[in-house]
């Protein structure tokens, strides 16, 4: 049975309210995606081979967990074997099928979560790299990809580092959770040795609530605008990080091919290693959301902060949720504070265009506070070709924001989603690795 | 109580509670032995198991997967294999059948000769008929077959198990006589390492804990719910002394524990050649050791203020050695991945005793980086993955 609703299009650029920034014209074709996507039923698996990863342009999964971890192998060849077990697994678990007979001489290959037959439920498993992979352990350093950092403690952080940061990431997202947690169990069996959990989110997308966009945990609708990434051009534009240099100027002149980097880096052309080619970078954040504290303030102060009604999505200057806000007819903010959350993100200008990134976040709820107040919020997640143009520049934009009393970042980290694994011989890491 | 020692219990309530659900079934069952089968799935093959028809139904086997829907005909349990005729190895083992029941069961096949055992409850095994699978080319995921292994098989092992650990037993006593000397006489900086080696003397001994039922409570307890080892006022042994030793009580406070533990140690000794390790717990130990390891020591739950949890730990990798050393020659040919185990214990091992300074004090477990907290939950994780299928292997099956 299939219990969940399709999601629009659009639900799969849900993420934080912040660091949308599509510009007029994206928002148009994103919102006809949308329109068109919203009648069919969620797909039962997705290609697991690729130049890409699944868990990044793939639709937005309803459940999702965001597991960080710590590389203990004890030398690279491990590690080598770490990515290939990996990528193994996630193979079979995202096509599905039935799991290894063992008879009577181990215990079963399966937890037998998901019953006898393995479904593959829309699964994705996406892998990223953290900056810690390529200290002195493994003989990488020379690889990382050239943005690649421990997480930077931004003005509004509470970062808390234990929950940050981690060699390596797993974005494992399905239509169910069940199927979120089979996935979790296997690998995590499968890796014993090699990988221990440094930190863990799991998120759910809520149904759209009536219609568009899913709300967060703030009741807002988030990640209205979003870049369109139907077009291999747009996505090649925004999202796939390539070697040597990225961003404007790069691809226009000379068709800039792999290969045209050295090791030891090359100003005029870039810094990106060959390898990273069709990776991106994946920054996570865990966004407490002090809701108890947001819950007491009025609505239109709320609707202030974040620059959209609550109840349509749309911006205060407009009347539906994908409308256009017009800055240019507020120009001092008199509607659109100019501190409001969606004017700080994406201003709209030609200079912020190719600053948008491809959210994908999820909403937490974990528990409760030691002072009684309930442990929620979004686990934000977006995909950046270049960390610094994009999720950084957009970040260092909504410093002290009405809306950072009400929100915490307490962890994440910057990760690098590798290129995908093409084909049964491939194996995710391999360019990195190998 | 240990939480080995509930481990013990645990198993003994889940055989309870097996036999009694297995009682219940065959009453039932009985009544209703008539009933039609119920409807299969597609791509099975139905195949019958009673005493008189077992294996029918296979008519046409072919390499790769095997999906059976298999139907108790009997009037009592039973327990069905499918089994290579050749070599005897068998491939799955449908155990606590009961009459009238219907399972699945699944397996994958290369070329070779096969046929279904039928092993009633109350009767002699029934052999079904072979059938034959021409030569194949390659085929993944071949479903391993292993031998059974028997009642018999194991006796010999539970048997050395045991001797083994009855000739540490006058160590330890000597062990708590040290210690409780040394308190008695107020030399309690000489009664820490006196502890401490008690107390790794004991934990090397973990494999018995089943077999030490209500001993190894009085020696190794652990505290009541909502309680410290301090406060418990029913805790007694090993846990206790600890608590009092580096809670800084004066050894007036601490020598009738250490007399006690004296007592407990030698009736232990004195009853022990009464309590046979059983068979069917030897396969067990071999990785509830670590397990219990990962689950108390790891979690620094069991630790009362010594910081030895990684000498426990240490002892504990000892432990399992020892319990494995008399499975070697039943796992020799049914255990392709023994040498990887091995290759992980002694990681463990290795990685545990770099704990240890060179005067033989460890590190405690809140002294460790998380790097190092990470390498070795990992390394002890890794082991008893590799341990677990010794107790799958090691499972009593009849044969006959």
């Amino acid at each position: 049975m299939t219990g969940h609703k399709p999601l629009g299009r659009r639900g799969f650029l849900g993420g934080l309210i912040g660091a949308g920034v599509a510009g007029p014209l994206a928002a148009g074709v994103a919102a006809s995606d949308a329109a068109s996507a919203s009648d069919s039923a969620q797909p039962a698996s997705y290609p697991f081979h690729g130049a890409h990863q699944q868990g990044i342009l793939t639709p937005v999964q309803r459940n999702a967990s965001v597991v960080a971890f710590d590389v203990t192998a004890a030398n690279r060849d491990e590690v080598q074997a770490l990515l290939r077990t990996i990528t193994e697994r996630a193979r079979f678990l995202t096509a599905g099928g039935s799991p290894a007979e063992v008879g009577i001489t181990a215990p079963p290959a399966d937890s037998g979560l998901l019953g006898p037959r393995v479904p593959a439920d829309g699964l994705t498993v996406t892998a990223s790299v953290g900056a810690s992979l390529f200290d002195d352990r493994f003989g990488l350093a020379s690889a990382k990809p050239a943005r690649l950092r421990r997480m930077d403690d931004f003005p509004n952080d509470a970062l808390d580092r234990a929950q940050c940061d981690g060699d390596l990431l797993l974005q494992l997202c399905a239509h169910n959770t069940d199927a979120v947690l089979h996935a979790l169990r296997d690998i995590t069996r499968a890796t014993r040795g090699a990988m221990q959990v440094r930190w863990r989110k799991d998120g759910f997308v809520s149904p759209p609530r009536p219609s568009g966009t899913p709300r967060n945990l703030l009741g807002f609708k988030d990640g209205t605008s979003s870049p369109a990434t139907a077009s291999a051009k747009a996505a090649d534009a925004l999202v796939w990080t390539q070697a040597g240099a990225n961003g404007p100027g790069a691809n226009g002149t000379g068709g800039n091919g792999a290969g045209a980097n050295g090791p030891g880096g090359n100003a005029a052309r870039g810094d990106e290693p060959e390898w990273v080619t069709g990776g991106s970078y994946h920054v996570v954040r865990i966004i407490r959301m002090f809701v108890e504290f947001w819950d007491r303030v009025s609505l239109h102060e709320q609707e202030n902060m974040i620059g959209r009604r609550r109840d349509s999505g749309a911006p205060q200057t407009a009347t539906n949720e994908f409308d256009d806000p017009h800055y240019e007819n507020d120009p001092t903010g008199d509607v659109i504070q100019m501190d409001a959350h969606i004017r700080l993100a994406n201003p709209r200008t030609p200079e912020s265009k190719n600053q948008q990134m491809l959210r994908r976040g999820y909403n937490y709820d974990a528990g409760v506070d030691a002072n009684g107040n309930l442990d929620m919020g979004l686990i934000f997640s977006c995909f950046n070709q270049d960390l610094d143009r994009q999720f950084v520049a957009v970040q260092k934009r909504l410093a002290d924001e009405p809306l950072v009393d009400y929100v915490s970042p307490v962890g994440g980290g910057y990760f690098f989603a590798l290129p995908g694994a093409r084909s049964s011989s491939d194996w995710l890491g391999r360019g990195l690795l190998s | 109580m240990s939480s080995v020692g509930k481990f013990a219990l645990i198993w003994g309530a889940i055989a309870l509670f097996a036999a009694a659900a297995l009682t219940l079934q065959l009453s039932i069952r009985q009544l209703s032995i008539r009933q039609m089968p119920a409807q299969q799935a597609s791509g099975q093959t139905r195949v019958t198991a009673g005493p008189d028809n077992c294996g029918e139904g296979w008519t046409k086997p072919s390499a790769g997967i095997q999906r059976f829907s298999v139907k108790n005909t009997s009037i009592t349990g039973m327990e069905v294999y499918l089994q290579n005729v050749a070599s005897k190895a068998v491939y799955f083992d449908i155990e606590g059948f009961g009459a009238g029941a219907t399972e699945s069961a699944r397996a994958v096949l290369g070329g070779g000769s096969y046929r279904f055992v039928c092993l009633p409850a109350d009767g002699n095994a029934a052999f079904g008929s072979t059938v034959t699978i021409s030569g194949t080319g390659a085929i993944a995921n071949l479903t391993p077959g292993v031998v059974p292994v028997t009642r018999n098989d194991l006796i010999p092992a539970a048997k050395a198990y045991g001797d083994w650990i009855l000739s540490r037993l006058p160590v330890l006593i000597a062990d708590t006589h040290t210690l409780n000397t040394d308190v008695t006489a107020g030399n309690l900086d000489a009664a820490k390492r006196d502890w401490l080696t008690a107390h790794t003397e004991y934990e090397t001994l973990g494999a018995a804990y089943g077999a030490f039922g209500d001993a190894d409570s009085e020696i190794n307890g652990m505290p009541a719910s909502g309680r410290t080892a301090i406060d418990d006022p029913d805790l007694t042994g090993f846990h206790k002394i600890e608590a009092l030793l580096y809670g800084g009580a004066p050894a007036a406070t601490i020598a009738p524990y250490t007399t006690g533990l004296v007592d407990a140690v030698t009736r232990l000794r004195n009853e022990f050649p009464d309590v046979r390790i059983d068979p069917l717990d030897i396969g067990l130990r071999a990785h509830e050791i670590l397990e219990n390891a990962l689950q108390f020591e790891l979690t620094g739950r069991a630790d009362a203020g010594s910081g030895s949890t990684l000498a426990t730990i240490d002892a504990n990798i000892t432990g399992t050695i020892q319990a494995l050393a008399p499975l070697r020659g039943i796992l020799a040919t049914r255990y392709p991945q023994i040498a990887q185990t091995d290759a992980w214990i002694a990681r463990s091992r290795k990685l545990v005793e770099s704990f240890r300074s060179p005067a033989g004090t460890w590190t405690p477990l809140d002294g460790l980086t998380r790097a190092d907290r990470e390498k070795l939950n990992a390394t002890i994780s890794q082991t008893v993955e590799e341990l677990a299928p010794v107790a799958a292997i090691c499972d009593v099956r009849r044969t006959s």
